[in-house]
């Protein structure tokens, strides 16, 4: 199904990305922080002390199940990790695509490598699909390593400090089949269809940042008690925001002209 | 089948810019095209055209039988394209970058690499195979770059400007290598330039173009008739029979029109059957450079008409 010719594409835009030092290295700092450093801070202020528990009275009252539960503080910590991280795990996949694809798509036109490229027998949806492609894998293999990470620190932390092995439960499912791979999709078809217009690197990232502000939104709205995350609502935004990323992606790819690419 | 073949073509930007008007021309496989004009005339809006990158006003045009507009794809397998701005991967090494356009163009990984050493070879980067493109010289990237069009033994070249930012030696082995490629292999080439004397060494027919506007095209002796119709000769001789209509430009030497290069015979058997003496005979054949400027003058008084 992905010829020969879009795995050389693939190849050649990790293999450039790579050597970009600067790009690598916040590749590798967001995911760290979100999916290592952020975790094991919450759970260790989470389990040291009784101010944080107290600050979370809001959120114990409307969760259900709480009241009843035989470990308050395992109860609040599994509940933390499977439906409070999910949002700030979520902007893992979103970052690491979007900066990848701002790279990709703007950069080859910032850098006029775009020309030569896109002279080559592929049709232009082809080409877009393989550079899609890349930064998809890449936004992909970014969650499952980041992923794997954070329930090692969960595990460890918890089993030490709780007495208990907090595993991911059944929401993770959710997030890593329906939602990292939709978040990533969305982000990298706003991307794409700004880096038509976008003359620069910066300009593309800048302009699809604004993807984070729902997720923020809505992790304001669970500390504060407004809102809170089950596996139902995690199973229904996977539904619609998977509707959204394959219709923005169809649009996207139907759009384009060597013209208008190449202004 | 005509490699390239155009009619009627035009394109107007969305500034306005009528940058070609209702071209026409057809050549065949082979041939080495010089297009000329001065900056602006639309040499690249053309060869955009005919890559099938540009979609036109109106018009249509054919390269090897292929609509560029409709299959853009299918004209990119079978030609490369060498454009002023087009860049290669900096962060990659000069061999590194054609493995890649070989791979590109549907070659298999090992052609990939022996086509890739063979070209590089060709245009003297041998050397510098293995460094990082970001460290090449401005002479060396478009060397690269022409090696680059050349990866899928493609039937049709586009170079635009290829030898500007080489110096005069590496100008010449350029044109020596396009030469090479049609006469060897019989690849056409769509050739712009600006250096007019190269392009009369290495082109075979030639198109004129100023402010979108194709005025003149045919090979050097048709375009040297539009210029002038008889043939100047110039003549030293101590003396010229009065028969012949001679201008006298200097002590000695006079200079003869003649209608063609047969006639000359026959005027130094006059001169010397009325006891003359010739000294020496020489056309004055104009250069692709004297019949460029001439005819754009022309062009622009109005007085072309083709
Ligand atoms: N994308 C564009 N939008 C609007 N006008 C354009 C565009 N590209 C080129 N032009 C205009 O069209 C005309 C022809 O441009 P073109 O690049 O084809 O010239 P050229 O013959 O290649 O010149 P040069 O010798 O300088 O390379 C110019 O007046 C140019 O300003
Ligand atoms: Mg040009």
């Amino acid at each position: 199904m992905i010829h020969s010719m879009q795995w050389a594409i693939i190849k050649k835009d990790l293999k450039v990305i790579s050597s970009d030092k600067l790009i690598l290295s916040s590749l590798f700092i967001v995911p760290a922080f979100l999916a290592g450093i952020l975790p094991a801070i919450m759970l260790l202020a989470f389990t040291s002390s009784s101010d944080a528990m107290h600050d979370m009275q809001a959120l114990i009252n409307i969760l259900p199940g709480a009241a009843q539960a035989d470990n308050i503080s395992v109860f609040m910590v599994s509940y933390l990790i499977n439906f409070m991280m999910p949002s700030f795990f979520l902007m893992i996949p979103l970052l690491v695509s979007m900066v990848f694809a701002a790279s990709s798509f703007v950069g080859e036109k910032e850098k006029r490598t775009l020309e030569t490229l896109l002279y080559c027998p592929l049709p232009l949806v082809k080409i877009f699909q393989a550079k899609i492609l890349a930064s998809f894998f890449l936004g992909m293999a970014a969650a499952v390593v980041s992923f794997i990470v954070m329930f090692l620190v969960v595990g460890i932390i918890s089993t030490i400090t709780l007495g208990t092995t907090i595993l991911p439960g059944l929401s993770w499912l959710v997030i890593m089949l329906m939602l990292t791979p939709a978040i990533a999709i969305i982000a990298i078809t706003l991307v794409v269809r700004s880096s038509a217009k976008a003359q620069s690197v910066e300009e593309a990232q800048n302009r699809s940042v604004i993807l984070i502000i729902p997720l923020i939104a809505i992790l304001i709205a669970q500390f504060s008690g407004v809102i809170s995350l089950n596996i139902w609502i995690l199973l229904g935004a996977g539904v619609v925001f998977a509707v959204i990323a394959f219709v923005l992606l169809s649009g996207a790819l139907s759009k384009f002209t060597y013209e208008k690419l190449l202004k | 089948m005509q490699a390239i073949h155009i009619e009627n073509l035009s394109k107007r930007y969305t500034s306005g810019k009528l940058a070609l008007n209702k071209a026409g021309l057809s050549l065949g496989e082979g041939e080495v095209f010089g297009f000329l004009g001065p900056n602006g005339a639309g040499k690249t809006t053309t060869i955009k055209l005919l890559g099938g990158t540009l979609l036109p006003t109106e018009g249509k045009c054919e390269v090897f039988g292929l609509n560029p507009f409709e299959k853009p794809e299918e004209i990119h397998r079978i030609s490369g394209l060498l454009t002023e701005h087009a860049q290669m991967y900096n962060p990659l090494s000069g061999y590194e970058n054609l493995i890649f356009y070989g791979r590109l163009f549907d070659l298999s990984a090992s052609d990939s690499k022996t086509r890739a050493v063979e070209l590089l070879d060709l245009l003297g980067l041998n050397e510098s195979k293995d460094r990082k493109l970001g460290a090449y010289s401005t002479g060396m990237r478009q060397r690269l770059s022409l090696a680059r069009t050349m990866i899928h033994r493609p039937r049709l070249l586009f170079l635009d400007e290829p030898t500007s930012g080489l110096d005069p030696e590496n100008a010449l082995s350029v044109n020596e290598i396009i030469k090479e490629q049609a006469k060897e292999n019989g690849t056409t080439v769509f050739l712009c330039t600006h250096q007019l004397r190269y392009a009369q060494d290495v082109c075979s027919s030639f198109g004129l173009i100023d402010d979108g506007t194709l005025f003149a095209t045919g090979t050097l002796e048709k375009l040297r008739e539009l210029v002038q119709e008889d043939v100047s000769v110039m003549i030293e001789a101590s003396q010229i029979p009065d028969r012949i209509q001679a201008e006298r430009i200097g002590e000695r030497t006079f200079d003869v029109r003649v209608k063609e290069e047969e006639d000359i015979a026959e005027i130094v058997k006059q001169i010397v059957s009325d006891g003359g003496k010739v000294y020496q005979v020489s056309t004055k054949i104009l250069t692709l450079e004297e019949i460029y400027f001439a005819l754009l003058k022309k062009h622009q008084r109005g007085e072309l008409l083709l």
